[in-house]
């Protein structure tokens, strides 16, 4: 395990760091393109495929839903990890009770703007640590963490936590990703390294 | 069906030199993107479907808003989407 610079960790934070991790208490910024222009009067985000209740919610519908607060661990595949980050949402749980998965819906895939998406099996996405996250650090999320809102799902490498995502597909069959079609490893566990698929 | 014959092979050749080029992955993708084009509206070279989808997202990877500079995961998102670029070509 590598530690670069910041406070010592004692052995309780050392074991929460996973192989080929190191330890850094920033939040280094990583995307491709550009950062997306947001307009909350007109954003919505949108639930379908396979669910019985397909809908969609603006940012005010949003506002009113149910919220938790999540403290996680969180490891990016360019190998920092921080600990004990803390985000506020809502629980995706709330979002799947209410669009109803359909008894064939065993994938999910995140779409968000500028034509990323980050696919998932159903087993990791339900879980009560995954949230839809506008709130990171006690503050709204930055345009360059994905404001107005974050996927987050802690359990994988991050960039299946999607930023700036603005819908949720159920899938019977496996789609690929943005980084999984081209060699990102599709499971994506940080406990494991699988970090590319030819790994 | 895959394109033969001396043009269709002229355009792979020159985009797996393009995708080879040591220099930045961006410019390297870029200008792979500009031979392939060229190449598919001479008709030297076909799309395949999952072609089209590699320089969709390519030119996601490369979209830059003005006043912007790129992410820093637009060039490994360049070097990851070229190498299965040329993966496809001879499919091209």
């Amino acid at each position: 395990m590598r530690l670069l610079g910041g406070p010592k960790l004692d052995d309780d934070q050392k074991a929460r760091i996973p192989p080929g991790q190191y330890f850094t208490e920033k939040w280094p910024v990583l995307h491709y393109g550009s950062i997306p222009a947001i307009d909350l009067a007109t954003w919505d985000f949108r639930v379908w495929g396979e669910v019985t209740e397909p809908f969609s919610f603006t940012w005010d519908e949003f506002r009113e839903m149910p919220r938790t607060q999540l403290t996680t661990d969180i490891h990016c595949v360019t190998r920092w990890s921080r600990l004990d980050a803390t985000f506020e949402g809502v629980p995706i749980r709330h979002i799947l009770e209410r669009g109803k998965l359909t008894a064939d819906a065993h994938f999910v895939l995140a779409h968000s703007e500028q034509g990323y998406t980050a696919n998932m099996p159903i087993e990791v996405l339900d879980d009560d640590d995954v949230i839809l996250a506008d709130v990171a650090d006690g503050a709204p999320l930055t345009p360059e963490h994905g404001y107005p809102l974050r996927l987050i799902v802690p359990k994988r490498y991050f960039w299946k936590s999607a930023k700036w995502i603005r819908g949720l597909q159920f899938l019977t069959r496996d789609q690929l990703g943005f980084w999984e079609r081209y060699g990102y490893n599709n499971s994506a566990d940080p406990w494991k390294e699988e970090r590319f698929s030819d790994e | 069906m895959a394109s033969t014959g001396a043009a269709a092979e002229a355009a792979r050749s020159d985009v797996r030199q393009i995708i080879g080029r040591t220099g930045h992955a961006v410019d390297n993708a870029r200008d792979a993107m500009a031979r392939l084009g060229m190449a598919f509206e001479a008709g030297d070279l076909v799309r395949t479907p999952f072609l089209d989808q590699a320089l969709g997202d390519l030119a996601l990877a490369l979209e830059q808003d003005d006043g912007q500079k790129l992410g820093g995961k637009s060039a490994e998102a360049s070097r990851f989407i070229l190498r299965a670029i040329d993966r496809e070509l001879d499919e091209a």
